[in-house]
């Protein structure tokens, strides 16, 4: 964008004085956010060379069965049905299990794929057919039991609210590649948004603009007050914003103040707003072949939109998830950072109809399975893969004990296991990510027992990948250089598994 | 490290304005060196003694000069021995200070020579700034203001001086907003004196803070701390009522109360002798924090999260101190130890509380608003005008009613057909049922082993216009077990959803149509308790759903379904009936039904009773009589037909949704009025025990400890503060050095969008230094002595020159001072966007002045809790006056932040520092929201009242309203002129977009004769409150 003049100097003079001290907003803030494109990380000194210039994170809200999908235990098999041994439940809190619970075999098959020789269950076969591209992760382990505090844990590195999240982060950090789009977007699908809801996608002690933006996909604005109102049409709108920039001129030329400059800059960057997020979030520019390779439905309408439970959509196939994952590919295809994407109805307790590991989770697969198979292999074939880090998984994982508080015996249909902190899987894949295995567990999946990889090592594996050395990067507040992966040194960079 | 390169250019800019050389100042400890020292070292040698390494403290002179075995990190007057020096510039990694893996960079030159500089001078310590009690400075008597007296001396050293004052109507604005958050009436800015004496800006002064708008104003500021909100957050987020405390707010600061006693009540109002009732609803400050009632939390975990969060906004909103540190380590930068904030926890941890959300959320106090009475009449008084707009439409009606009343005598001559049974294009089922059709419309299905079903009957098109609703017939059938419903083992069905999807051929869009209603014939007894009721059909829970068990199980059994709004397939269109029979009981699925369509609303289709127009046919084949008349209709069927009429009568059902929304806005407001349980702060009978949270996590216990307030603030014996109500007593002492510093600053803050201490939140070691420390202590010490009389505070700093000065920049002290701490100029900055509304709402003339009372439900977007809550929680925006209320009695719920307040406060922890930034986002919602629009449509309708023929004076009412002066010369005629007459030329050929623009919130399309005046006037009036000058704090 051409800039006026006096903008750019103002610029200069502030910039300076703005990195010290962001927590005020006064107009460098706003200058920075609106104009600046190299981010706040580069000029701390805090950019290392970058492997991903964006990050797509799939977070499956509720927490997927790891026994179900990724790790294949016989010997939990051999168990199936007996009571768990006391030594896994002395000590132990649960947020549901009661008493003494049965141990649960895997309800599903596996078997080896790819080159690789991924065991991956035969509810992704998606999955299993972009198996050496992706590098799953056994060992990943969590502090917190419940969905709230675990979700905030995992996105914002703090279990209270308050704190930005990673999408924030990464926000701050790198600057927008395209000023006409947020540099954070969210998506949300399973009818429902996570328990710890906004705080997840909030900007914490960040300024505001770094927070996630909702994208809605329910047929009204994408973005709230995106529209024109009624009876004004874009040309009527241009007028507006002309004038409104030439009364704007001349006060600035009475006050000499750049915040006006910057407000000049924030009209039009709205107007041009209005054009692009509407274009970008239109799937239905995308060729029918790609459409079918995601599954994606343009122009479907939730019905969970007004449904008071969406498990009633787990017996029909809703493309939402799929068509987020094209949107995701069509925003960071256009220099959108942080695509954040949701999807509700994984936490498969077994205790009420419509959310058990036999009969939910098949479902649940079935939604997610075919688009992210299309996501990670159209990027590829665009050439983005190598440049965009996916990264897939829930908040933590689930027990390998059948939960006992509603249904004592296994029942069909209310087959569940409760959460588990001890170990889970997630995967990654592209953004300079090493396809393979890390990490494994012990015979019943229980505890981890090879390379463990804690929430923070996550967290700063994702940062190290984006270009931020997440040991230096922070933010001053409360009197202390706040970091997403925390005060301590604990989180590491898992070399192992990058490329 | 960011804290650290700011402390640099303070001490580069210092150094270079004022001399080439360092030497030439004196080294301030707390200036200039700690700083550093904080930044660099404090985290290893610190005071934190769980991560010190080196047995080495920095943080107090004599560790720090000790003899270390022959050498001394800091020998005083010696920088050459001083072990400091040699380690921060040693070029050795392994020496080098701080050490690589701290992840710090190394110091830079201008620090280590400040560092060897100080060492120089001696290396004079001294106790931070902060932990030390303000002291008074001396202030000349001749006539100097106070604040003008400290702020000249600093603009001295840098050669500048007092801008000069800023023009009157500029000065009367930033005092009306800064005073009452809305801007003047044009009349005060037109009648004030132009040559105002210092009594004229007193008076000024002195009306503003008068105005029962200041305690609102001041009451948005101190509700940001207090984390106040409508809701609990988190997942549940269940509705409270704590709005009571929010009033008692507004009420303190107009009426003055001093902020010692105001802090007491709020900390332990409940503890007073003879509390009143007011004084416990005070305390509802430490209940605001969130709530959270999620499943499979434990409460105890939650309720020691709301203790500490207490503790914590005490630190942040009172003192000035970060003391979140401290729940996990003692302080790495301030002399607070975990086991000082834990002391401090346990005046919070006795409350006698559970934990849990939503209503249990004890202790509460019954509290019956002063308020609640005025909205409940205004809600009666707004039924009242509905009803006689309904009752004007229904007479109207009336007489339409009557030609169409013979219209239907003739179509029913020959009968009337209620009900027309459905032809499907297409039968489906998910699983596998297999259906077929026989003759009489009716569907069979054969037996199958599918547990659960769904039946998808199809339909294309029908003989009717619209669809209103469907009725289902169940059929009992020899072929059926025992002969009833189905082939389950029970013989019995269950119908647990009903959805009615369209579908457009050959796309994938589809859309849902919402039900009203269901009835039917009757409902059993279902094996399971859950499965009864046919409503249940319609709130998509599979568990739920209708039976006929129990019942005559040899009979039809019938229920109806009403639409909520007539179905018109477009060409192309199918509509999908879906009957849903997912319950837990296997196989109970319908045998035998039939499905049919009719056109008729209301009654008709929300009972099973014969339709009004099937009762009227009846009685023409009953009389015989050819045509009846109408006269002959008994009043009751009469009635029933004119139900039936305005069913589709639009004026009529307008008026009626505006009537019921009325009607539920006054139960509303009656149960407001009612007793109200607001959280409060209340001992339980045995204290508990207060520990140490090891690593912060609420069920490690470590050390037990008793209650005692931070020493390192101001140390008291045991005895004397052993109580909540002795802890807020410790709040306001004189002898605390925070309190009043952190107050003052956070009201300075109000009125020049930044403290004298940049970091509100934190006075401590890690914070900044004020910018000008004489007239932050003058201040806190003159609010202690005055009796700690905000209005006194307020007024003193207002009628300063400081803040009277103009805001205009020259380039020259831009460059110089672009933030401008140094207050050469008046403060400029973009308003809280609360304020931008209520500033729309009052200069267009919408607002509604009235204070106090139940939330408000200003517009925003259709389906914004939609996301979150899935219907659970419907956002309904008010109708009537309740529309237009200030933004600090909008309904806040936590976890959706009413979307207009583009940037403000989470409310979900304390917040002390503005949030203010500017993103597209925000021009899109001040262009585009409806209270803009409906403001501007309200500006134009009185501009073309005031003006109807004269343009140029249109423009000059709209700018002395939007922006209190008069247009100049090359804003009218270079822009607004052409502007208008664009926009009238063009919505002259487009009169009905004139008309959609100029239909907004509550207010209709303007005669048509006048809509594209007003439409292009109204676009002047969005275009006016979309100026940065009006937006701003000029």
């Amino acid at each position: 964008m051409q800039l006026p003049i006096p903008l750019v100097k103002s610029q200069a003079v502030t910039r300076r004085h703005f990195f010290g001290q962001a927590g005020l907003g006064f107009g460098a803030m706003a200058l920075q956010s609106l104009l600046g494109r190299d981010g706040v990380a580069a000029v701390q000194g805090d950019r290392i060379p970058a492997k991903a210039k964006s990050i797509i994170y799939l977070h499956m809200a509720g927490s997927p069965s790891q026994l179900e999908l990724f790790e294949d235990k016989p010997a939990l098999t051999k168990f199936h049905g007996q009571e768990c041994p006391k030594e896994y439940l002395e000590g132990k809190r649960f947020a549901f299990i009661k008493g003494t619970p049965k141990m649960l075999g895997p309800q599903f098959k596996y078997q080896k794929h790819g080159e690789t020789g991924q065991t991956l269950s035969e509810l992704l076969p998606g999955l299993a057919s972009i198996s050496d591209d992706v590098c799953v992760i056994r060992s990943l382990h969590t502090e917190q039991f419940n969905h709230s505090p675990a979700q905030l844990l995992l996105q914002t590195g703090n279990a209270r609210l308050g704190y930005p999240s990673i999408g924030s982060w990464v926000n701050y950090g790198l600057g927008s590649e395209n000023e006409n789009l947020p540099g954070f977007v969210v998506l949300a699908s399973g009818g429902k948004t996570p328990s710890a809801g906004k705080s997840l996608w909030g900007s914490g002690f960040l300024p505001t603009v770094y927070q996630g933006i909702q994208c809605r996909t329910d047929g009204g604005d994408p973005i709230l007050y995106l529209s024109n109102p009624a009876g004004m049409s874009r040309e009527a709108r241009r007028k507006t914003l002309d004038a409104i920039r030439d009364l704007n001129s001349f006060e600035h030329q009475h006050i000499g103040d750049p915040e006006t400059l910057t407000r000049i800059a924030q009209y039009e960057l709205s107007y041009r707003m209005q054009m692009s997020v509407p274009e970008v979030m239109d799937i239905s520019r995308e060729p029918k072949h790609i459409l079918e390779l995601y599954g994606a439905q343009p122009g479907y309408v939730s019905e969970s939109e007004n449904a008071a439970d969406p498990r009633v959509l787990y017996k029909g196939n809703d493309p939402t998830f799929a068509n987020n994952c094209l949107l995701a590919r069509r925003l960071v295809e256009n220099g959108v950072r942080f695509v954040q994407l949701y999807d509700w109805g994984w936490d498969h307790h077994g205790s009420s109809p419509g959310e058990s590991v036999d009969e939910t989770l098949p479902i649940k697969c079935q939604q997610i399975d075919r688009a992210i198979a299309g996501l990670v292999k159209d990027l590829k074939q665009r050439g983005l893969l190598d440049e965009t880090l996916i990264v897939w998984g829930g908040e933590f994982g689930r027990t390998p004990m059948m939960q006992n508080n509603v249904h004592k015996e296994l029942k069909k249909g209310f087959i569940g296991r409760d959460h588990h902190p001890h170990a889970f899987t997630m995967w990654m894949a592209g953004g300079g990510i090493k396809p393979g295995s890390y990490g494994g567990t012990d015979d019943i999946g229980y505890y981890i027992d090879e390379n463990p990889m804690s929430i923070r090592d996550l967290q700063a594996t994702i940062l190290h990948q984006i270009g931020i050395d997440p040991h230096r990067f922070s933010f001053a507040y409360e009197g202390l250089n706040q970091r997403l992966i925390g005060p301590t040194d604990e989180g590491r960079v898992v070399q192992e598994i990058i490329s | 490290m960011k804290f650290h390169s700011l402390c640099l250019c303070i001490v580069v800019f210092v150094f270079a304005t004022h001399s080439r050389t360092v030497p030439a100042r004196e080294i301030d400890f707390n200036r200039d060196v700690r700083p550093i020292i904080s930044d660099n070292c404090f985290a290893c040698h610190g005071f934190d003694k769980g991560t010190r390494k080196g047995e080495l403290r920095l943080d107090q002179r004599e560790a720090a000069t000790e003899d270390r075995g022959g050498y001394a990190v800091i020998v005083p007057g010696k920088p050459e021995e001083s072990a400091l020096i040699k380690r921060v510039t040693s070029t050795d990694p392994d020496l080098v200070m701080p050490p690589a893996d701290s992840h710090k960079k190394p110091l830079d030159r201008k620090s280590v020579e400040v560092l060897t500089e100080w060492i120089r001078q001696g290396a004079p310590w001294g106790q931070h700034w902060s932990f030390v009690r303000p002291q008074r400075s001396t202030v000349p008597v001749d006539g100097v203001h106070p604040i003008d007296f400290f702020v000249q001396q600093r603009l001295v050293e840098s050669k500048l001086e007092l801008a000069n004052q800023a023009a009157n109507h500029t000065l009367i604005r930033r005092l009306s907003f800064d005073l009452t958050g809305l801007p003047p009436d044009a009349d005060l800015v037109k009648s004030f004196p132009q040559s105002p004496t210092s009594q004229d800006w007193n008076r000024l002064v002195d009306q503003l803070l008068a105005s029962p708008h200041f305690g609102e104003r001041m009451a948005m500021w101190w509700l940001d701390g207090a984390r106040y909100s409508d809701t609990d957050g988190f997942q549940a987020d269940a509705t409270r009522a704590n709005w009571p405390w929010r009033d008692w707010v507004v009420d303190s600061f107009n009426q003055n109360k001093p902020f010692d006693e105001f802090t007491i009540e709020q900390f332990a109002g409940d503890l007073l002798p003879d509390a009143t009732p007011e004084q416990i609803l005070a305390t509802c400050f430490h209940r605001n924090h969130m709530n959270n009632g999620e499943g499979g939390r434990d409460k105890e975990e939650s309720r020691v999260d709301y203790v500490l969060d207490r503790a914590n906004t005490t630190g942040t909103v009172f003192l000035g101190l970060t003391l979140g540190c401290t729940q996990c380590h003692d302080h790495k930068f301030d002399p607070i130890s975990q086991n000082d904030y834990y002391s401090l926890t346990a005046y919070f941890n006795s409350i006698d509380e559970t934990g849990a959300a939503g209503g249990g959320a004890k202790p509460y106090l019954k509290y019956k608003s002063p308020y609640a009475q005025r909205a409940v009449e205004e809600a009666s008084a707004l039924v009242k005008v509905t009803d006689a707009e309904l009752a004007s439409v229904q007479k109207q009606a009336e007489a339409e009613f009557v030609p169409w009343l013979d219209e239907q005598i003739r179509r029913t001559r020959d009968g009337f057909q209620p009900w027309t049974t459905i032809v499907p294009t297409r039968l489906a089922t998910t699983e596998g049922y297999q259906l077929r059709r026989e003759p009489d419309g009716i569907i069979a299905s054969a037996p199958a082993d599918f547990s659960q079903d769904d039946f998808v009957i199809t339909v294309a098109a029908t003989e009717l216009d619209r669809i209103s609703g469907l009725r289902l017939e169940v059929f009992p059938h020899a072929s059926h077990t025992d002969g009833k419903y189905s082939f389950s083992d029970t013989g019995e069905f269950i119908l647990t959803n009903v959805k009615l999807l369209v579908r457009k051929k050959s796309s994938a869009q589809i859309r849902e149509v919402s039900l009203a209603s269901a009835v039917a014939d009757v409902e059993g007894v279902g094996s399971d308790s859950s499965y009864k009721s046919v409503r249940d059909t319609l709130d998509d829970d599979p568990r739920k759903g209708w039976t006929t068990r129990m019942k005559p199980s040899d009979v039809t059994h019938t229920a109806v379904f009403a639409l909520e709004e007539p179905l018109v397939l477009a060409s192309g269109e199918e509509l999908d009936i879906v009957l849903m029979q997912r319950s837990l009981a296997p196989r109970e699925l319908m045998g035998r039904f039939r499905l049919s369509a009719t056109d008729q609303r209301g009654t008709a289709v929300r009972s099973l009773s014969p339709m009004p127009l099937e009762q009227l046919a009846g009685l023409q084949a009953a009389a015989g009589e050819s045509p009846l008349d109408a006269s002959k209709i008994d009043s009751e069927l009469r009635k029933k037909l004119l139900g039936q009429f305005l069913e589709d009568h639009a004026a009529w059902q307008a008026a009626k949704q505006r009537n019921d929304l009325a009607k539920s806005q006054l139960g509303f407001a009656k149960k407001a009025a009612d007793d109200q349980n607001v959280t409060v702060l209340g001992e339980r009978k045995e204290p508990r025990q207060t520990y140490v949270l090891e690593r912060g996590v609420w069920n490690k216990h470590g050390e037990e400890v008793q209650r005692a307030v931070l020493p390192a603030v101001l140390k008291m014996p045991a005895a004397e503060v052993s109580s909540r109500l002795e802890l807020g007593r410790w709040i306001v002492s004189s002898d605390n050095p925070l309190t009043a510093r952190v107050i003052s600053n956070q009201v300075w803050q109000l009125f020049f969008g930044a403290g004298l201490v940049w970091t509100p939140a934190d006075f401590g070691l890690q914070g900044e230094s004020p910018t000008h420390p004489k007239l932050l202590d003058w201040l806190a010490v003159e609010l202690m002595e005055s009796g700690w009389d905000l209005k006194h505070l307020v007024r003193t700093i207002v009628t300063s020159q400081t803040y009277r000065q103009d805001s205009a920049v020259s380039a020259e002290l831009l460059e110089l001072d672009p933030e401008n701490r140094l207050l050469a100029r008046g403060a400029r900055f973009r308003l809280p966007s609360w304020m931008i509304r209520d500033a729309a709402l009052k200069s267009s003339g919408l607002l509604n002045e009235a204070t106090g009372g139940p939330p408000v439900f200003p517009y925003q977007p259709p389906g914004v809790w939609r996301d979150q809550f899935m219907g659970r929680f419907v956002y309904q925006p008010d109708i009537g006056p309740a529309q237009y209320r200030r933004t600090l009695y909008a309904f806040w719920r936590r976890t959706s932040a009413p979307t207009f307040l583009f940037d403000s406060a989470m409310r979900r922890t304390c917040e002390v520092v503005p949030r203010r930034t500017n993103t597209p986002l925000h021009a899109l919602t001040l262009l585009n929201d409806t209270t803009s629009l409906e403001a501007a449509r309200t500006l134009a309708d009185a501009a073309i009242t005031i003006a109807p023929d004269d343009l140029s004076r249109r423009i000059e009412f709209l700018f002395w309203r939007v922006l209190s002066r008069n247009p100049a010369p090359n804003e009218t005629d270079r822009v607004l002129l052409g502007q208008y007459n664009a926009a009238k030329a063009y919505y002259d050929k487009h009169s009905e977009d004139a008309a959609a623009f100029t239909t907004v919130g509550q207010l209709a399309a303007p005669d048509q004769a006048l809509v594209s005046d007003v439409a292009a006037t109204m676009l002047l009036a969005n275009l006016l409150l979309n100026l940065d000058e009006g937006m701003t704090h000029e």
